[in-house]
């Protein structure tokens, strides 16, 4: 459905946009989709505008994640004293951070850890490093093949949740401003900017269309969570589901929106250490280990049936939409071939 | 726009004000914070679990044994398992241990009221329920209390000053032992035996378990088969815990994090849940071994 | 190998023994994996039934020490099926002329199906090598794939997977005893000349001795010093008493190392070294590709790369070695090494590196080999016929013990070790017994154990489980707390000296407690 008329749309040359990203640089941490020397795109901490190659397109193997939920924090440091054992808080000082050129998928994700993190308690940690960010996000026109933001609800194209959306037209961006800070930005650089017009939201809602019709993937998402929903995956979905996956985390490592993390004390000497939070992985048979060896949860078949059920069947009873994004990077990096795509695929087979 | 924001993950400072040995396993430690202000203030429920810091040992989560009727300090029975439950055992009075809570979703002391309560337990499972007991006994707003408690051998039985207290106060307490020793004149057996010889109001009754796995299955089966409904079951689970918060997700139960949906549950809610605890048959052991179904 | 690791996933057919390639191999099983989901066909020959041969169509669940006679047999099934590649076999080879446990309808189906496959692999690791006729296990397996024609293509091959991910550059390297870099044998006078004038010193002009006589009585005593580098001897090679005995009997000892192994712990001297992301350079992996490494982040404290510490020990021993970076090494090695002719670190910083052969800059390297010929010209068939393993059960001993890895751990757990997390996961040695042996032993799941043999004893947990077959045990060597090489055999491979880790006789005891 075509956006509604809104005064708040702008365009930007593209010929401008380093000139923009250039006055940000000054005020806020700048981080953006850049593409090294290797050819790999990774969201960076730009230190060198001129020297770096920012990539609007293809899709960065990383995601937000870990500027917002680093792999590894400190939580506090502890010691023993005459005084006794005591915990001092850590304060990491984070600087304010804009995140450009985030694609629909990434922007959900950090939607879904606003969720996450402060629905039931508020996590200090995340908050820090969340409300001193910007985000700017960009639609994608050309969606890579492992790509299925349209089954998920999550993209191509994203309607709100970034300060300020940016659809690539060709020789300008349209620019839609979402929350206040994305206002604050034009209003500040506004020499930048030119109103848009009717005609310019209409080739947004061109390059919309175009973008959902270049999907290489069909993956029936909604299908599998009312399948889980109702209970009528067959066991043997599961039991194959097992067999193949070999324990080794890499999902839930580059998944944007797996959160799960460990918290672990690492001694220093003998009266002083650190508490440490790093990423977890609900597929390790330890995630549930208790002390005194009893586990639960059975690793042969209900370990990755938690993760299918907590990102299809949880979070959808949680927030009305899956959390898995369709960013398909778990499809990259699995070398037992048990992602969410080949569990979807599985789910949905067969007539009920 | 910053604001402080509290820290949810830091302990506080607690001391250990005296401990009671239950028996070789069982010790309860009897702790108050060492901010006075804070430990006058400090409110929880029956049934809810602090996470306990020890020095490099990480956290763990342990119940709250004592009634917050009692204010002024907080009971914490423990029985070794692993490293930080070891290093707990080696605590002497006036040595400090690390403290966040309370957690957890409490018992429904509200809707027990008025009604008999039947407390069966096994081991240390009878520590979480020991503040339920205490607390029926403090606001006298309760029924009938009985108290089935099953150990493995006399010497183990553990909160003797405790059972022997409530059975002057009128509680029906009855034990059992999986093996007995010499001078033993009590029953021997699961505590499922232990619940033949009852006739409880079922209009009016709940029935609160906590026990090691087994004990659990066969004491669901003696309730069901007395007549007592799903709703009347309630029991506190145990799960790796490490947040506490209902973020990390390792005590996930189908669905439901232990952490903050329980640690108390009723049967009824359990029974939607595909959980270990309720497994009917065992798991297979040997994975399926053609490839045919990944196509 | 001799094809290249993607090349897996476009077989029809793969055939993998002695690998425990999920756990071992995990980007190689990748391919298999792919390849199954593509229709291919997954046969595994291994002892135990692991994750792998969970994922099979066919499991030739062998006895340890019987590969010659099963792949005999299947080659006997290739002959009588008509299913020999008889052109091949007349261009390409010479002097074609053939206890196992496994049923004679799987074997036939085994060989059939690799017969029939257009396409077919053959991957194999260290349950084939390990043993005291280990060579003969990797020539009789040269002797199926040349019989069935499944080498000398594309997406065919004999691939070892090797077990570090840099032993196959330093085997390239000469750190072997009987050969100079690129494979030139020591005794060749030719070879031996080329080096000497370059380096400016004489070289030995007779083999040297093995990791394992150097360890095992240092040549009966005639070695007095030894600097080792990178390895743990202490923990990794069989019969330990008699490691720990040599070591201790040396004058001097020397270790450079990340960290202090049980093996730096007997040292006089021990050489800080920086770990792999602390120094630049290559490595090469099974396929032979030569890949760059690149320095992350400066080593720790005094650490240093090996090749400084060597250089600064040199030239205090009186040569003068001069090398300002690795990539100045890298070209001595183009220089010296004919199968490295061509890689030179500026190539490698392109793109996914260059596989040897690479004979010179314009070569883009090799992803396959023998393509139209053998390196010996060609292919000789050598026959063979089963030899007993150094060691079987007997009444005293009735149980056979394999060992291996697992899937999160490294080793001799040197640098695993140290994560929390793999702890977790796998956090202390196991000896996996078949649920019947544990019964007749009155085991319950976890119990301590006593696992004894000829050599030594050590104990470990029992972990009670099918995958082992009954009358077979088998343990990890990542454990210093059950350190089972105190257990294994001291026979070895006569061809290479490869030690038979996979094979020997033990006892397993319950612990009585009061």
């Amino acid at each position: 459905m075509p956006p509604a008329a809104t005064t708040d749309s702008h365009l930007l040359k593209k010929d401008h946009l380093k000139g923009f990203l250039r006055k940000l640089s000054k005020e806020y941490r700048l981080v953006a989709p850049v593409r090294n020397r290797h050819s790999d795109v990774l969201f960076t901490v730009i230190d060198d505008l001129d020297g770096m190659e920012i990539e609007l397109t293809e899709p960065p193997q990383n995601s937000l994640k870990q500027f917002f939920l680093p792999q590894q924090e400190q939580l506090s440091t502890y010691s023993v004293t005459p005084e006794g054992y005591e915990f001092h808080p850590t304060q990491a000082i984070i600087p304010p951070t804009v995140y450009f050129g985030v694609h629909p998928c990434d922007l959900s994700s950090v939607l879904y850890m606003d969720v996450v993190f402060s629905r039931r308690q508020r996590d200090p940690f995340y908050l820090r490093r969340r409300q001193g960010s910007v985000l700017i996000g960009i639609n994608c026109n050309f969606p890579s093949p492992n790509c299925f933001c349209n089954a998920t609800g999550s993209g191509p194209f994203i309607e709100m949740g970034s300060d300020l959306q940016l659809t690539d037209l060709g020789d300008r961006f349209l620019v839609e401003t979402g929350r206040a800070p994305g206002h604050a930005l034009i209003k500040r650089w506004q020499g930048f900017f030119s109103p848009a017009e009717a005609k310019d939201r209409a080739a947004r809602y061109q390059a919309f269309l175009e973008a959902r019709g270049r999907f290489s993937r069909q993956v029936h998402v909604e299908q599998a969570i009312r399948r889980l929903e109702a209970g009528t995956v067959p066991e043997q979905v599961w039991e194959d589901l097992s067999l193949r996956c070999q324990d080794c985390g890499g999902c839930a490592y580059v998944c944007p929106t797996c959160t799960c993390f460990t918290i672990s004390d690492q001694q220093r000497d003998a009266v002083s250490g650190q508490r440490l939070r790093n990423w977890d992985a609900c597929t390790f048979a330890g995630f549930t280990a208790m002390a005194g060896g009893h586990n639960p949860v059975v690793a042969k078949t209900a370990a990755i049936r938690q993760r299918f059920e907590h990102k299809l069947r949880d979070d959808v009873r949680l927030t009305g939409r899956p959390s898995c994004v369709g960013c398909g990077r778990c499809v990259g990096i699995c070398f037992g071939g048990t992602d969410i795509i080949r569990f979807v695929e599985r789910a949905c087979q067969g007539s009920l | 726009m910053p604001q402080t924001i509290t820290d949810i993950y830091l302990p506080r400072q607690a001391k250990v004000v005296q401990i009671e040995i239950e028996n070789s396993q069982i010790s309860t430690f009897v702790l108050a914070f060492s901010a006075p202000l804070f430990n006058e203030n400090f409110r929880y429920q029956p049934g809810q679990f602090m996470l306990v810091s020890m020095p490099h040992c990480g956290e763990a989560p342990i119940s709250i044994s004592s009634t917050p009727t009692r204010p002024g300090t907080i009971h914490l029975s423990v029985r070794r398992a692993g490293k930080l439950t070891n290093a707990m055992h080696g605590l002497r009075v006036g040595d400090t241990l690390g403290l966040r809570g309370p957690y957890g979703r409490p018992f429904p002391m509200k809707e027990l009221q008025g009604r008999d309560l039947l407390f069966v337990a096994g081991g240390i499972g009878l520590a979480p329920l020991r503040a339920v007991i205490n607390a029926c006994l403090d606001q006298e707003r309760f029924g009938a209390l009985t108290v089935l408690y099953g150990s493995r051998t006399p010497s183990d039985i553990a909160f003797q000053d405790d059972l022997a207290l409530w059975q002057q106060q009128g509680v029906d307490c009855r034990l059992t032992v999986d093996a007995a020793e010499a001078g033993w004149a009590g029953a021997v057996g699961l505590v499922t035996c232990l619940m033949d010889g009852l006739t409880p109001d079922l209009s009016r009754s709940t029935a609160l378990v906590c026990g090691p796995p087994l004990m659990f299955k066969a004491v669901l089966g003696k309730l069901a088969a007395m007549g007592f409904s799903d709703e009347q079951v309630l029991t506190t689970m145990e799960r790796h815990m490490k947040c506490g918060v209902g973020i990390c997700r390792h005590c996930h139960m189908d669905g439901k994090l232990a952490c903050v949906d329980g640690p108390v549950f009723s049967l009824a809610e359990l029974r939607r849940l595909k959980i270990m605890e309720l497994a009917e048959a065992p798991a297979s052991a040997a994975r399926t071994s053609t490839t045919d179904h990944l196509r | 190998m001799t094809n290249s690791i993607n090349e897996i996933e476009n077989a029809e057919v793969i055939l993998v023994s002695g690998s425990n390639t999920t756990e071992a191999h995990p980007q190689v099983a990748r391919r298999m994996l792919d390849a199954v989901d593509r229709g291919a066909r997954l046969i595994v020959i291994d002892p135990r039934r692991t994750r792998l041969a969970e994922c099979s169509h066919l499991h030739l669940a062998l006895n340890p020490g019987t590969d010659i006679p099963l792949l005999n047999a299947m080659m006997r099934v290739l002959l009588d099926e008509g299913l020999a590649d008889e052109l091949f076999i007349e261009m390409r080879t010479e002097n074609f002329l053939a206890l196992t446990g496994v049923p004679l309808p799987l074997i036939n189906q085994a060989a059939q199906l690799y017969g029939r496959a257009r396409k077919a692999v053959i991957c194999y690791c260290l349950g084939v090598t390990q043993h005291v006729c280990g060579t003969e296990n990797v020539q009789t397996m040269a002797n199926l794939a040349m019989l069935a024609g499944h080498i000398e293509k594309k997406d065919t091959g004999v691939d070892p997977l090797r077990g570090q991910n840099n032993v196959q550059g330093a085997c390239d390297m000469g750190a072997l005893p009987n050969m100079l870099p690129s494979y030139q044998a020591v005794h060749n006078e030719d070879f031996r000349e080329k080096f000497e004038r370059a380096w400016g010193a004489r070289l030995p002009e007779d083999p040297g001795l093995t990791l394992v006589e150097m360890t095992h009585g240092g040549a009966q005593g005639v070695i007095r010093g030894m600097y080792i580098m990178g390895e743990n001897p202490m923990l990794s090679d069989p019969t330990l008493t008699k490691v720990e005995e040599t070591l201790r009997g040396l004058d001097f000892l020397a270790v450079s190392d990340i960290f202090l192994t049980e093996t730096a712990q007997l040292a006089q001297v021990v050489f800080p070294a920086a770990c792999f992301a602390e120094k630049s350079g290559s490595f090469t992996n099974t396929e032979r590709r030569v890949q760059m490494v690149r320095q992350a982040v400066a080593p720790p404290g005094k650490c240093r790369a090996d090749s400084e510490i060597i250089i600064a020990l040199a030239n205090r021993l009186g040569y003068a070695m001069d090398y300002d970076s690795s990539a100045e090494i890298m070209e001595e090695i183009a220089l010296l090494a004919p199968i490295y002719g061509g890689i030179y670190h500026d190539r490698l910083d392109q793109g996914w590196g260059l596989q040897w052969p690479c004979w010179d800059r314009d070569h883009p390297g090799t992803p396959f080999l023998h393509k139209y010929y053998f390196t010996r010209g060609k292919g000789y068939f050598m026959p063979t016929s089963h030899i007993e393993p150094g060691e079987m059960p007997d009444h005293d001993y009735p149980l056979l013990l394999m060992t291996g890895r697992i899937y999160h751990q490294y080793h001799t757990g040197t640098m695993t070790r140290k994560s929390e997390r793999l702890s977790r996961e796998s956090g202390q040695a196991l000896l996996q017994i078949n649920p019947a042996d544990a019964r007749a032993l009155g085991l319950r799941r976890g119990e301590t154990v006593r696992l004894v043999s000829r050599r030594g004893e050590i104990t470990l947990a029992a972990e009670i489980t099918e995958q082992v077959a009954l009358g077979m045990v088998y343990a990890t060597f990542h454990f210093s707390d059950a350190p089972i090489n105190l257990i294994t055999n001291n026979a070895f491979d006569t061809g290479s000296g490869c030690p038979e880790y996979k094979v020997c006789a033990v006892r397993v005891e319950k612990i009585m407690t009061n």
